[in-house]
């Protein structure tokens, strides 16, 4: 517990669930890592029909009262929420040759396909990507990418036959990247968004100053739709998004073309492609921020989409927020975070749930 | 009908002036809800549209009007103290440049824009190539307008004949029609919802929370449509109203484009049709609400001259607001299904 009483990050989660499989459609390995993270610590648990996990979190007893001794029936009923699903690829045909053909889900950049390991399927069979060695490309193919369609995975199985033993159409395919840590650096897959995952998992290890329904949702990456369906069915009064984001910082970029920056504090979105964030809500995080005196910069607007732009327009409308942990190179094999800005996260979010009680709007 | 006319020449230039870029529609939320003092209860929902409900013993109708115009908002503040901007709307890149930008917490600033190595006049020109010109020093013009500043496009409305010509007419020439048309109507045969919806440019997400909220039986939306006149066939200024019969997402209901054209006739207005691929209107969005519901589409034609400025025709605008005017007099010719209650 830190100082004002919020829970704090806990590692251990994002090392697991960065470790877990979960493309599009397929979250359930990281479905049972987050219940068994969270079961002894909420009121309720379901799953609902797109496979979405909802958990509802009540206010410790005596703390639905102001400070003014006001009753306030617990403050707001908050969603915070942050996906399950990761970008990866899909199995889509086997060839007689054993080759895998294969289908992006999600945004992936086809330039950084080429060459990398992957972890097909159920028993996690690990699969390369092929490609020719630089003596036999011919020169005019040097400078093209391959596009996904003419690019296979290789298991090593010499028919359709043996691969199909391993392997079916219809399975996933994630990048085969284990968690390391290099001081507060963490290296890992899907930081987009196991690392919201994890901040928010650590959060429900305690209870919140107001009513809460954490929902980790499904099929972000190919159209926020697991937080569609559960904005309806949850109905909140206000909603946080919790995501990884991207940070800009590369070589030859001037410093302010690169914000969010990684390490330097949990980006806030005022605009995206999605959504235009509630004011009031992006103005109290802000000032919750200063208060507290946690580093916050601001998302890059115009950029992106989050489920926050699912849920705002969900019901009658529902004021939302999000806030990201920088983290470079997501959407590709390894993702690097600075361990703060998660600590910063949870700090900023369950600080910001408490000025929620005193008064909202 | 000399009064709705009158109201239309009068409301429309403060309407046009009136700051509401998506998103920051609080300036144009407190004009309207001036201009629409004692014709019903108005209320603000969630989301921040702004709603008026008159009470009445017809079905339910909704009429839907957007309020935000375009804007940009900042993405960062150049070491030159220039500022970097997206677009909020869809209006082109190209078509704003030149303009001057407001902010709602004060101050100005110019949209100029990168020509870049070798690019040619004509070509498709990309958001972060426009900049914003704000005559401050980094610091300054960081500390003035930091990153998410939201700036709305300065409206200096005139006329050139019997053309309005402004930069916000999309949708503030609609917000006219429909306030001048409730100011001017007589004995309302509906119960009344009128519905002014937020960040419209941006998918028609105010209407996706309004009309969800109201749940009406029958749905109008009343919006502007940008006639090019290179195209054949398509609408054109002073030929009356548009009666929507197909965009992205919606298709006309034909009880409601039945009523729209009843109403026409019985307020001799001409109208003609708008057919349309792209996404326009919040009409996807009040088609597709809950169980669905029945809606049409009126759209006044509009023209874009290039630049910020588009041109509506006076006459379009005032047959728009007679339209409505006779619409909400006109009772359905038989109850449309839908509706839950």
């Amino acid at each position: 517990m830190s100082r004002n009483g919020a829970p704090v990050f806990e590692e251990r989660f994002l090392e697991a669930l960065s470790n877990a499989a979960g493309v599009s459609g397929g979250e359930g390995q990281v479905r049972e890592t987050l219940v068994s993270m969270v079961r002894e610590h909420v009121d309720g648990l379901e799953i609902d029909a797109l496979g979405s996990l909802v958990a509802r979190v009540s206010p410790a007893k005596g703390i639905g009262k102001s400070r003014a001794g006001r009753a306030r029936r617990g403050g707001p009923h908050v969603m915070l929420c942050a996906h399950m699903d990761e970008v990866g690829l899909l199995v889509t045909a086997i060839d007689s040759d054993g080759r895998l053909r294969v289908r992006k889900v999600g945004g992936i950049d086809s330039r950084i396909l080429v060459g990398q390991v992957f972890r097909v399927g159920e028993s996690a069979i690990q699969a390369v990507v092929g490609s020719l060695p630089p003596h036999l490309v011919p020169r005019a193919e040097r400078e093209k990418v391959t596009p996904v369609e003419d690019l296979y995975l290789d298991l090593g199985a010499s028919s359709r036959e043996e691969a199909a033993i391993r392997v079916a159409i219809g399975d996933y395919a994630v990048f085969d990247t284990r968690y390391e840590r290099w001081g507060t650096i963490s290296k890992g897959k899907a930081f987009d968004d196991r690392a919201g995952c994890a901040v928010l998992a650590s959060l429900i290890q305690r209870r919140p100053p107001v009513p809460v329904t954490a929902v980790w949702t499904v099929q972000e990456e190919v159209g926020l739709r697991g937080a569609a369906a559960a904005a309806r069915r949850v109905a909140p009064d206000v909603a946080i998004v919790l995501e990884g984001t991207a940070s800009g910082e590369m070589p030859r970029i001037e410093r302010e073309e690169s914000a969010p920056r990684m390490g330097e504090g949990p980006a806030i979105t005022v605009q995206d492609r999605s959504l235009m964030a509630d004011r009031r809500l992006v103005d109290r995080i802000q000032k919750t921020a200063k208060r507290r005196r946690i580093p916050t910069q601001w998302k890059r607007p115009g950029v992106g989409g989050t489920d926050a732009g699912r849920i705002a327009i969900s019901g009658t409308g529902v004021p939302s927020a999000v806030i990201s942990a920088p983290c470079r190179y997501i959407h590709a094999p390894a993702a690097y975070l600075d361990l703060r800005d998660a600590r910063r996260m949870v700090d900023l979010v369950w600080s910001t749930l408490e000025t929620l009680r005193e008064e909202w709007p | 009908m000399k009064s709705i006319a009158a109201s239309v020449d009068a409301l429309l230039p403060s309407f046009l002036t009136a700051y509401g870029p998506p998103g920051r529609e609080a300036g144009i939320r407190a004009t309207l809800r001036r201009a629409l003092r004692g014709l019903g209860t108005l209320t603000e929902d969630r989301t921040g549209n702004l709603l008026l409900h008159k009470p009445g013993k017809g079905p339910r109708l909704l009429l839907a009007v957007s309020m935000d115009a375009p804007g940009v908002i900042v993405t960062r503040i150049e070491g030159t103290g220039l500022g970097r901007v997206t677009l909020l709307g869809g209006r082109a890149p190209a078509e704003l440049i030149g303009a001057t930008i407001l902010f709602e917490e004060g101050g100005r600033a110019l949209l100029g824009y990168d020509r870049g190595r070798g690019s040619k006049d004509g070509a498709e020109l990309e958001p972060d190539q426009l900049f914003l010109e704000t005559g401050l020093g980094p610091k300054e013009a960081g500390r003035r307008f930091p990153v998410g500043t939201v700036g709305a496009i300065q409206d200096e409305p005139f006329r050139l004949g019997e053309l309005w010509c402004a930069a916000n007419l999309d949708n503030r020439a609609g917000c006219a029609a429909v306030v001048a048309a409730l100011r001017g109507t007589g004995v309302i045969r509906y119960d009344l919802h009128v519905a002014f919806t937020v960040q419209s440019d941006l998918g028609a997400r105010g209407a996706i929370t309004g009309t969800f909220g109201i749940d009406p039986e029958i749905g109008v939306v009343v919006d502007v449509a940008h006639a090019d006149p290179k195209e054949a066939g398509g609408p054109s200024l002073g030929k009356g109203p548009c009666l929507g019969l197909k965009e992205e997402g919606y298709l006309a209901h034909p009880l409601v484009l039945e009523l729209l054209k009843r109403a026409a006739t019985a307020a001799r207005v001409k109208t003609q049709w708008l057919i349309r691929e792209s996404e326009g209107s919040d009409a996807r969005a009040v088609r597709a609400s809950r169980a669905g519901v029945p809606t049409a589409l009126l759209a006044i034609p509009a023209r874009r001259s290039g630049g910020p400025i588009s041109l509506v025709h006076a006459r379009d605008l005032v047959d728009t607001a007679n339209l409505v005017a006779r619409l909400l007099t006109t009772p359905p010719s038989k109850q449309p299904k839908g509706g839950s209650r």
